[in-house]
């Protein structure tokens, strides 16, 4: 029984960590698919990675695994240890990218309960000649030993180290005495006080962590630094721990000598912190993204240049993963403290005449900010970033793109806007069909039909999420050819997708619809990646299931715009409370248009019995609730009752109630499935005093309304 | 070592299924007394306000706030086409669990947990009434003193709620 139990957990914590480590690669890698090549501190971070997870499939026994995590380790070993040039470092991320599918798609099967079977020989083979080509170009150079090379690598990061004009260049040699006991850790030290404030630095001996032994050269030679940076002489002394060192030399240097110094250490054996180089490909991405502030590739390198140390680490947010259920339990929890809270404050017990209370006051208005506050957090909680989201779409143009040959940019904005983890996982499946859209349909197939129309050759997609009004939009936007509504209407019509009517009749809006009915593609031929068909109409539906919509814009050979609109969380709404005859009912704020007081001069009555409010010259359907749902005790008479404007996707309608109550912030819990699905109503939520009131759902009253007419 | 472990938790097991077992939550209304095993039995609750749903079955009375947990309650005695009648102090909710469904059932008034042995319960007679609607949830009656008790099959009534509630969508769709 135990020993089960220990697999299982075990199975859960390797899926969770390869799960979580493999996202961390692919957004190295993706971030870094532009540039020529990684740099030191992405090596060491992509071999850390697949050596994790080839040990920990190791102890699980999932040989594919780990046998091709191991090849891949291999390759980054060589590139660590070696610093081969001339590496294909498109052919490296499509290596890295194969492994890290590979591993998703076995990690998947696990999660599904099945073996891990997939062939691992291909992949490893494919590694395999992949690093005997690396190695074999670099003996093709003439260059035998790999260790040869070492310092070559380092050498070019020197081309471009970013002196500003108050830089200032020492070298400084620190002579421990004689009898220190481990001078290598306190040359360490050194160099990591020093890491601080440098804007480049560079040592000898370069070993003095990995080799006890550099001790020992320590103690004979000394220990020599090169130092780049901004601080004064004494403030860089200060930094300097100097118990223990016998003499510390300590010589300002020019422009000039640093750079013959530099030359010096080179022949060394010199080997620099990563510092120079990750600053160096700072400020090349600086300049190529400039001109779109608010990229995402500028965002991740804002931090200044006295924070590079940190930044090299590997970002570990102090994050837990937390059960959602027991996330669901706090929040009834909470909600029930809420409860228990007002019983408490109102209870009628308090309300004896002559009661002092003045005390009783102030704890219980203390109380009830405490909770207020508990209550919001536990709502945040439930938002996340749509950061893994959008790298998810980082992963797919770039994929996408390669196969089909297109040149294409993807800009993101607003990753970092948070939504209800349950809408995340919805939208994920419908963005990554409206993005592999946009890259296959959207974009022109040759870059000479984007040039001939004035457009840059590059093609650009930009994947923008923001928040407004208590909705989120996602909107994928493509320069490329956009919508032919000929096209689509005359595909509608052969279809039989729609009726025969001109397409004058119809609306762009309309016409751009029909994408989205089942059965239609616009593309002739069925590509790898979408134009079966059946993409659109599963987009709509899957938003449409949890209260979004899609809007379609487009502009023949400019582009096209795809925007998802959904509400921000499904668990918690704004709501107004009205209430009708004796029951309380929510209507979500965002649709209410107005409330009205009408005379019962703008009421039409129609022979058939169906009322409509005229205001304002316009003409709205009428609904009273109090009669559709057949509610005692109500308001019937419209000038007691207050009529309320509601809108839904352009069409309004007018809902008579008897008064409104409150607004609150409303958590939507499901009708239990016993009681079947009533119209018009999409929920229940608790109020603040415990009782229950049902959500009204203004598409569902909208459709039961016009079947009725 | 283990085998002797694994026979004592068995019989752990087996003794806390026989402390359920036979045991029935008898509850009264109208003149006749119905019972359902205990093991269905989550808790029982003092009348509360419940929230009408429209545009359901009357007997469902509609919805109940139990610590934060939404649950439908229905009225036992409407449900079993008798005459409504008022609530009063002896009204009670019996919260069920069958199946992770919940519900409660709002009964006149509760009597007592009765033993029933299995080999006085009798399978209700059948006269030819089939039609006879609350027959379907009774699937027992026990002779316990001089009172006979309907005996209710909880997993039948969810079972055949959903069933019609299937039915409904399906007629509604044509």
């Amino acid at each position: 029984m135990a020993e089960e139990f220990n697999t299982e957990s075990m199975l859960d914590m390797f899926l969770y960590e390869s799960g979580q480590l493999l996202e961390k690669l692919e957004g190295i890698i993706l971030e870094k698919q532009d540039a020529d090549c990684f740099d030191d501190s992405d090596i060491n971070e992509i071999f850390r990675v697949m050596h994790t997870i080839k040990g920990s499939s190791g102890v699980l026994m999932y040989e594919n695994i780990t046998k091709v995590t191991h090849k891949l380790e291999d390759v980054f070993y060589y590139l660590r240890e070696s610093h081969p040039d001339d590496v294909p470092h498109m052919e490296l991320v499509e290596k890295v990218l194969a492994v890290s599918d590979f591993v998703t798609g076995e990690l998947d099967k696990l999660k599904n309960g099945d073996t891990p079977d997939g062939d691992e020989h291909q992949l490893v083979e494919d590694l395999d000649e992949f690093l005997g080509r690396l190695k074999g170009e670099i003996k093709k150079q003439g260059i035998q030993m790999p260790q040869a090379n070492k310092h070559e690598e380092p050498k070019q990061f020197y081309i471009t180290p970013v002196a500003g004009d108050d830089s200032h260049f020492y070298r400084i040699s620190i002579h421990y005495r004689s009898d220190t006991q481990m001078s290598n850790i306190r040359a360490y030290s050194a160099t990591y006080a020093l890491k601080e404030v440098a804007e480049d630095l560079l040592y000898t001996p370069d070993d003095i962590l990995s080799n006890e032994a550099s001790g020992d050269v320590i103690l004979a030679e000394g220990f020599h630094m090169l130092l780049q940076t901004k601080s004064s002489k004494e403030e860089v002394i200060a930094l300097i721990d100097s118990s223990e060192a016998e003499e510390i030399n300590f010589d300002e240097l020019t422009k000039g000598e640093y750079g013959k110094a530099l030359a010096e250490f080179g022949r060394e054996d010199a080997v620099t912190i990563d510092l120079g180089e990750e600053d160096k490909a700072e400020e090349k991405d600086k300049k190529k993204d400039k001109p779109q502030p608010g990229d995402y590739v500028v965002k991740t390198k804002e931090a200044g240049k006295g924070k590079t140390l940190a930044k090299n680490q590997p970002k570990q947010q102090s994050i837990i993963s937390v059960n959602v259920e027991k996330m669901d339990a706090l929040m009834d929890l909470i909600g029930e403290l809420v409860i228990a809270e007002a019983v408490v404050l109102q209870n009628p017990d308090l309300k004896v005449p002559g009661l002092e209370l003045s005390n009783f006051q102030k704890a219980s208005g203390q109380l009830s900010k405490i909770t207020t506050e508990l209550q919001e957090v536990i709502m945040s909680m439930r938002m996340m970033p749509l950061t893994n989201v959008f790298q998810k779409m980082k992963r797919i143009v770039f994929d996408v793109s390669r196969k089909l040959d297109k040149d294409i940019e993807l800009e993101v904005i607003g990753e970092n806007t948070e939504v209800d983890k349950n809408i995340i996982e919805h939208i994920t499946d419908p963005l990554m069909h409206l993005v592999r859209n946009s890259v296959d349909h959207g974009i022109e197939e040759n870059a000479e039909d984007r040039t001939t129309l004035g457009k840059p050759a590059k093609g650009k997609i930009t994947l923008e999420a923001k928040n407004e009004g208590g909705k989120v939009y996602i909107s994928v936007k493509d320069d490329g050819k956009g919508l032919n509504k000929e096209k689509l209407y005359q595909k509608a019509i052969d279809k039989g997708l729609i009726e025969n009517k001109l397409i004058s009749e119809f609306t762009d809006k309309e016409i751009f619809r029909f994408i989205t009915l089942p059965g239609f593609s616009t593309k002739e031929e069925v590509t790898e990646y979408s134009g079966r068909g059946v993409g659109m109409d599963v987009v709509v539906k899957n938003i449409q299931s949890i209260g979004g919509r899609l809007d379609i814009e487009s502009v023949e050979f400019e582009g096209s715009e795809m925007t998802l609109i959904i509400p921000l969380t499904l668990a918690i709404i704004n709501g107004i409370v009205v209430q009708v005859g004796n029951s309380p009912f929510v209507i979500e704020t965002a649709s209410i248009k107005e409330f009205v007081r009408v005379g019962e001069d703008s009421l039409i009555h129609e022979p058939s019995g169906e009322e409509y409010i005229v205001l304002r010259g316009e003409c709205y359907p009428f609904i009273r609730l109090n009669e559709r749902y057949d509610l005692a005790d109500s308001i019937s008479n419209v000038e007691e009752g207050i009529v309320v404007v509601l809108e839904h996707e352009g069409s309004q309608v007018c809902v008579l109630i008897d008064k409104l109550l409150q607004e609150q912030e409303i958590v939507v819990k499901p009708i239990p499935p016993y009681v079947k699905k009533v119209k018009g109503l999409s929920g229940c939520t608790q109020l603040g005093d415990g009782s229950i009131a049902l959500i009204l759902d203004i598409a569902g009253l909208l459709i039961q309304d016009g079947e009725r007419r | 070592m283990a085998e002797e472990l694994k026979n004592e938790e068995m019989e752990e097991l087996l003794e806390e299924e026989d402390s359920q077992k036979g045991k029935f939550m008898t509850f009264q209304t109208g003149k006749e007394f119905f019972g359902i095993s205990i093991s269905y039995v989550n808790e029982i609750i003092a009348m509360q306000p419940i929230a009408a749903i429209p545009e359901v079955d009357d007997y469902i009375k509609g919805l109940i706030n139990l610590r934060g947990k939404i649950i439908p309650v229905i009225d036992v005695r409407v449900r079993f086409k008798m005459e409504p009648s008022e609530y009063t102090d002896r009204t009670c909710i019996i919260v069920i669990d069958v199946n992770s469904t919940m519900i409660g059932l709002i009964v006149e008034k509760i009597a007592e947990v009765d033993t029933i042995a299995d080999d006085s319960i009798v399978p209700p007679p059948s006269l030819g009434r089939k039609e006879h609607e609350h027959n379907k949830y009774v699937y027992g009656l026990a002779r316990t003193g001089d009172a006979v008790k309907l005996l209710l099959d909880p997993e039948k009534l969810i079972r055949q709620e959903e069933i019609e509630a299937v039915m409904e969508d399906i007629r509604k769709e044509d």
